[in-house]
């Protein structure tokens, strides 16, 4: 139940802020974060998959429609929510607890922060192809790709520096 | 059979997930075709409210920006009006009015146009679209021009009640056939992805002499902007291999990253002009 809240709030407000603020943050006219993964990133460890491709889908699906991409990010978002899973069991083997959302604390340092990289990665690079579908230019592709994974990934690690989950010793969510 | 189904079962999300991808990608090749879906889109009523909250905390931010765009257009236009009043009186001075002439009233400037706020812009995909707050009633219809004060910004794609969509030259989907200032040939201009404040006019004859800083302009064949109105100007040229033709790099004069006024054009003549090109083309 608490879980469920938190989902909500987190999507709310990060399509919120993806909409109304990164939207038109366009760094060196190339680079606009794409913060809104961060939900995904923090759907907990338990959710099906089912659920996990879903949720995906509709947060990209949310995108598409609020800045006119039609598809782009839906497509994108949901092959990241489905491997979302196979990426974490690449890093970490043993069994992880349910209740919990990835974290520093929950995946460890070193995995948490691999896993935010491919995650990403993946999600832009899916995202970056489907755009130039319509018009191919790859060093441009490339540029734009790769710029964008460095700054939402580290927008995420920071968040996440300073998220209390990364803190508190209780398990309590 | 039994395995097959228990198979299946454990395997349902992929299931989903292909169904979901084909819905992705069936909306993305869709809306490559001009017409974008009302639905699926900021002309969207409850799409078109989020994003014209943020629009409107925007606007306030770039207020003085605008003013003073606005007194240096308003010092231009002043100068302008003093220039022709100038002629007029010379010219009514040395020519000998015949009093009987009736002017015909139906002969007038084609053109009006209607103010609209901007609710959503973006520049940063490969293809852009921009959302304003005006739409079919306010007598906004697809294929309508849109200028800002600094010179061409789109073409409106889809309408609904009181939004409209508008496709800005940043969009590959834009064409627009234009000219250099002062002459009468013609190119096409489009965009290639790359810079927000450059677009390409291709396809313009060699022959044609221009230098680097002439003004580009819209010429009069679209039926969709009135003839002169300014476009940007011209920053590089190179020949294209194998063929007459320049393809020039025009510095556009719309800055696209701060927009959040702009004029929709309507021509009264619009249909008349294009049924005529339609039943032309349909004795062809």
């Amino acid at each position: 139940m608490i879980n469920t809240i938190r989902s909500i709030l987190y999507f709310t407000a990060l399509i919120l802020l993806q909409v109304l603020v990164l939207n038109n943050i366009h760094f060196l006219r190339l680079v606009t974060p794409l913060l809104y993964i961060y939900f995904i990133i923090k759907l907990p460890l338990g959710y099906t998959p089912i659920r996990l491709t879903f949720l995906s889908f509709l947060a990209g699906i949310t995108i598409d429609i609020l800045s006119n991409t039609s598809g782009m990010h839906a497509a994108a978002c949901t092959l990241a929510g489905f491997m979302r899973p196979q990426i974490i069991r690449l890093f970490i083997r043993e069994d992880l607890p349910d209740n919990m959302a990835p974290s520093f604390r929950s995946l460890g340092s070193g995995g948490f922060a691999r896993f935010v990289l491919v995650f990403v990665m993946l999600h832009h690079f899916s995202l970056f192809l489907i755009e130039s579908l319509t018009l191919f230019d790859f060093p441009f592709l490339a540029i734009r790709a790769l710029s964008g994974v460095l700054t939402t990934s580290l927008l995420i690690y920071l968040i996440e520096v300073f998220h209390k989950d990364s803190k508190r010793s209780d398990d309590q969510y | 059979m039994r395995k097959l189904l228990d198979f299946l079962i454990n395997r349902r999300h992929w299931f989903l997930f292909l169904l979901l991808e084909i819905i992705s990608f069936a909306l993305v090749y869709r809306n490559n075709a001009y017409q974008q879906s009302i639905l699926l889109s900021t002309a969207n009523v409850v799409a078109a409210n989020v994003v014209a909250a943020g629009g409107s905390v925007t606007s306030y931010l770039s207020l003085r920006d605008k003013n003073k765009e606005l007194i240096e257009r308003n010092g231009q236009l002043e100068i302008e009006i003093l220039r022709l009043q100038r002629r007029i009186e010379t010219m009514s001075t040395d020519t000998m009015r015949f009093q009987a002439y009736a002017g015909d009233s139906a002969i007038r400037f084609p053109y009006t146009t209607d103010v609209a706020k901007v609710v959503n812009n973006s520049v940063s995909y490969l293809a852009n679209y921009i959302t304003i707050d005006k739409g079919r009633a306010d007598g906004i219809a697809p294929d309508m021009g849109v200028v800002s004060e600094r010179g061409v910004v789109g073409i409106v794609s889809t309408v609904s009640d009181h939004y409209a969509l508008v496709i800005p030259i940043l969009n590959p989907k834009f064409r627009l056939s234009c000219k250099v200032l002062g002459s009468g040939y013609f190119g096409s201009m489009s965009w290639d992805g790359r810079s927000v404040q450059y677009a390409k006019l291709e396809e313009l004859p060699r022959h044609v002499e221009f230098q680097v800083g002439d003004t580009i302009v819209t010429s009069a064949f679209s039926a969709i902007f009135p003839e002169g109105i300014m476009m940007g100007t011209v920053s590089a040229f190179e020949k294209q291999r194998d063929d007459n033709y320049y393809s020039l790099t025009v510095k556009l004069s719309t800055d696209f990253t701060r927009l959040n006024t702009v004029m929709v054009i309507k021509n009264y003549h619009k249909n008349e002009q294009k049924q005529l090109e339609q039943e032309f083309g349909a004795n062809d």
